[in-house]
């Protein structure tokens, strides 16, 4: 069985503390959808989306962030960025788990 | 965080200064470029972003705006990738301000590295000219932009070197050539040798005349009879490329990019033979977007040779006749218009009759008259009126073609062209913008063009007997003049006109 997604999200945010990244937020939601961490990392803000499966099927994890949760996503930062007014660059990453194995891509995509 | 660099752009053959600037803002990581770019300049953003983090640098986050300006002018190209990538490091504070003014031109490849791209030469020298003090291209390109004086060239591999440049941390030395040793030292080594064709002595002299005037040329004669081979010779007859004419010649090469990757300067007269299904705009220049330049201006400074001239698209001949006035032509498409110089030779051939052997001793023709007509109807009135010269290459004799005889060889020939054309420049040297005697207009025919009294009655006799026109009287004086230079003569004597008026012989049957 692979994790659940409370506990991948858990993992995630111990992971990012050992890279250096300061959390400011989790679960942060809105109209618009939800993100699961909000971290700083060192002047940049990085939205953090998780995911975790327990094998290869159905693309592996990285296929899980497809164009639809892409755009949900900005959306939400978006909201995110407003109602904070957090005035930094920011960057979407998303971290993966597949078993036991972890991976952190920053930088994942992009609103353009 | 803000950044400036400069780069720059071709317009036909004049190139603009393009300041690049790039602003990294807060807010969601976006990546745009705005200032009228064209679609390659639009996707340069994958290739920046992937050079960047291939070089061991971090592409930013946040929002990232670059802007080519003047932003009312159409950016194509993939020259600015270098500039747009460098800009964007600056702004992030990844690379310090260039000390100097320097433009910077080339199209990354992903893994970093920087490709040549084309119009370098006119960008160079725009940004001499702007008084920039160096440009940073290609490897593949440093010996074009090199060609410019007064600017330092720095070649660089990869995004890499020249963030290692910009820091410092890397020396580069600038690229220098002497561009005008290249011209000197240019390979005497003649190709097509007139003197390797055998016989057909008439029409090597009509082809002499023709290099030693600027004359447009019309061969009519059997297939086989050596036409293309002549055609072929006739570049290495005409006197050498100054060094400015080879610059222009270059510039337009490097804006079509056809110059050979590493190559400089185009020391030879170019030689252009389009096929005869050529389209309007391979034949003037054109395309999408921007006009680029045609076969007439790629021919600039030497030989347009067109075979088979009657099966080329009439509409495709009668554009030429403009050009061939002016030397030089205007494009003009929606937004932009750009003027390429196309100051050429026309060299044209074609057979007498469709099936070839009319005229011909031993091969009887099997045309009927009425397709004979129709063949010869194609070519126009106004643009044969462009023509100075008219030849007959008959098929060589079988004696001629053992002969063991080698005539004189082009660089002879070459010797005596130049010494026409050099009288010819004296001679015209108040008048701006013309050098050679097929320019001459009918003023200018009456001013150079004084026979004396024996030629004066030939020429009269000619006039009347095949009833010449005035257009083409002052045609015949034109190549008199130029045959009178050939022997070093101030006045046209009355076998120089007996000569011009054998060249007009042939354009008869055609009506022109």
């Amino acid at each position: 069985m692979g994790l659940s997604g409370r506990e991948a999200e858990e993992r995630a945010c111990q992971y990012l503390k050992g890279l250096g990244y300061e959390i400011v937020a989790r679960n942060w939601r809105c109209r618009s959808g939800e993100i699961d961490i909000v971290a700083r990392d060192g002047n940049v803000l990085a939205f953090v989306e998780v995911k975790a499966r327990s094998g290869r099927g159905y693309g592996g994890p990285e296929g899980a962030v497809g164009p639809v949760k892409q755009r949900r996503l900005v959306a939400a930062a978006r909201r995110f960025i407003q109602q904070t007014g957090a005035e930094l660059p920011a960057r979407f990453d998303v971290v993966t788990f597949l078993g036991e194995s972890v991976r952190l891509y920053k930088d994942a995509f992009r609103v353009d | 965080m803000f950044a400036r660099l400069k780069s720059g752009a071709v317009l036909g053959i004049e190139a603009r200064l393009i300041e690049v600037q790039c602003d990294i803002s807060n807010g969601l990581p976006a990546f745009q470029i705005v200032g009228l770019p064209e679609k390659e300049v639009s996707e340069s953003r994958e290739r920046i972003r992937s050079a960047i983090n291939n070089s061991g640098l971090s592409f930013p986050s946040g929002r990232i705006t670059a802007n080519l300006a003047p932003a009312d002018m159409r950016k194509e190209g993939v020259g600015f990738d270098l500039p747009i990538a460098a800009a964007i490091l600056i702004a992030s504070g990844q690379l310090p301000t260039p000390s100097d003014e320097i433009a910077l031109i080339g199209e990354l490849a992903l893994n970093g590295e920087v490709r040549g791209v084309p119009g370098v030469l006119p960008i160079a020298l725009e940004a001499a000219a702007k008084g920039l003090s160096g440009i940073v291209v290609s490897e593949e390109n440093a010996a074009e932009a090199a060609l410019v004086s007064g600017i330092s060239v720095y070649p660089v591999r990869t995004l890499g070197d020249l963030v290692r440049f910009l820091r410092k941390e890397l020396d580069i030395r600038p690229f220098t050539s002497d561009p005008r040793r290249l011209l000197e030292e240019a390979p005497e080594a003649i190709k097509n040798d007139i003197g390797e064709i055998r016989g057909q002595a008439q029409a090597k002299r009509a082809l002499e005349v023709a290099a030693a005037g600027g004359h447009n040329i019309l061969m009519i004669g059997p297939p086989g009879a050596g036409k293309s081979l002549l055609a072929r010779c006739l570049p290495e007859i005409l006197p050498p490329m100054a060094f400015d004419e080879a610059l222009e010649v270059t510039r337009i090469y490097s804006i079509a990019g056809l110059l050979e990757r590493g190559s400089s300067l185009v020391v030879r007269r170019p030689f252009r033979a389009p096929h005869h299904t050529i389209s309007y705009a391979g034949m003037v220049g054109g395309g999408h977007g921007l006009p680029g330049p045609g076969e007439i201006s790629l021919a600039h400074h030497g030989v347009l040779f067109l075979d088979e001239l009657p099966e080329f698209d009439r509409r495709v001949l009668e554009t030429l006749r403009q050009p061939l006035e002016d030397r030089s032509i205007l494009l003009s498409r929606a937004g932009v218009s750009v003027r390429y110089p196309a100051s050429f030779m026309l060299v044209a051939a074609m057979n007498p009759c469709p099936c070839g052997f009319l005229g011909d001793p031993v091969h009887p023709c099997t045309c009927s008259l009425r397709d004979i007509q129709q063949y010869r109807k194609r070519l126009s009135g106004p643009f044969l009126d462009r023509i100075d010269i008219f030849i007959e290459v008959p098929r060589l004799p079988v004696d001629d073609l053992f002969s063991p005889g080698k005539g004189e060889s082009s660089r002879e020939v070459r010797a005596r062209v130049t010494a026409a054309r050099r009288i010819q420049w004296e001679r015209m040297k108040d008048r701006s913008g013309l050098f050679c005697n097929a320019q001459l207009d009918s003023a200018g025919v009456r001013e150079y063009c004084t026979l004396d009294e024996e030629a004066k009655s030939i020429l009269k006799r000619a006039v009347a007997r095949f009833s010449l026109s005035a257009r083409a009287h002052v045609r015949v004086l034109r190549v008199a003049r130029t045959i009178a230079d050939l022997d070093g003569e101030k006045r046209i004597k009355a076998a120089h006109v007996a000569e011009a008026i054998q060249y007009r012989t042939a354009a008869a049957d055609l009506g022109g």
